[in-house]
């Protein structure tokens, strides 16, 4: 699973403590978040998705879908 | 700098809460054992009371631990959780898996020193902490 996690962080000038402290999670889980090592459960998921004022699907989208997705405009267009 | 709004008592805060009670708990335990072990040799000179009430103080310390590791984890991120799981399943295979073999072992004299049940111990706390800094070293 992809995320725009980092760059909506650092839209907002916070760091990775800050947003541990935000979404009550250590600065460890953050980093693998964004570094994509760890997938947030759901209610984690949310929690960010509320924090940056967006819809969940703005700040996570599934790799498996946008590959597929990206094939099916390809075979579209040939 | 706009700054995002903290909870109330913080991650780490209560991390740290839960680690110094566990580590208080863990202490109490390490103590008792140490009593229940030599106190009757060198203490109390075998009294029967006093060493049914150091073993009864193992266990009430005991069960103190594994009510404080319960609220530790409990208190744990999901990252954090993962790996002390992790950490615990390995170490629990690891420690059942070994028990059986180095039972046989020591039955068949094939081992040159006495096998404890100290020795399964000191091995599922060592197989612990190298799985819990290999989750954490994996995560990072």
């Amino acid at each position: 699973m992809k995320n725009r996690l980092k760059v909506l962080r650092a839209e907002r000038n916070w760091t990775q403590a800050q947003l541990a402290e935000a979404l009550d999670v250590s600065r460890q889980t953050i980093n693998a978040i964004e570094t994509g090592k760890f997938d947030p459960s759901l209610p984690l998921a949310f929690r960010a998705a509320r924090l940056f004022g967006l819809h969940i699907e703005e700040l996570f989208h599934d790799e498996d879908r946008s590959n597929l997705e990206t094939e099916i405009k390809k075979d579209t267009y040939v | 700098m706009n700054q995002p709004k903290p909870p109330e008592k913080g991650y780490q805060a209560r991390v740290r809460t839960n680690t110094i009670q566990l580590a208080q708990w863990s202490g109490a335990w390490v103590a008792s054992c140490a009593l229940m072990a030599f106190g009757p040799k060198f203490l109390w000179n075998k009294a029967l009371a006093f060493t049914l009430l150091a073993i009864g103080s193992n266990v009430a310390a005991g069960v103190g631990v594994i009510l404080a590791n319960k609220n530790y984890l409990a208190e744990l991120d999901e990252l954090q959780r993962k790996v002390q799981l992790n950490a615990m399943a390995v170490t629990l295979g690891v420690g059942l898996i070994a028990s059986v073999p180095l039972s046989v072992m020591n039955s068949y004299h094939l081992i040159p020193f006495k096998v404890d049940i100290s020795h399964l111990v000191m091995l599922m706390s060592l197989t612990f902490v190298v799985s819990v800094v290999y989750g954490s070293r994996r995560y990072r």
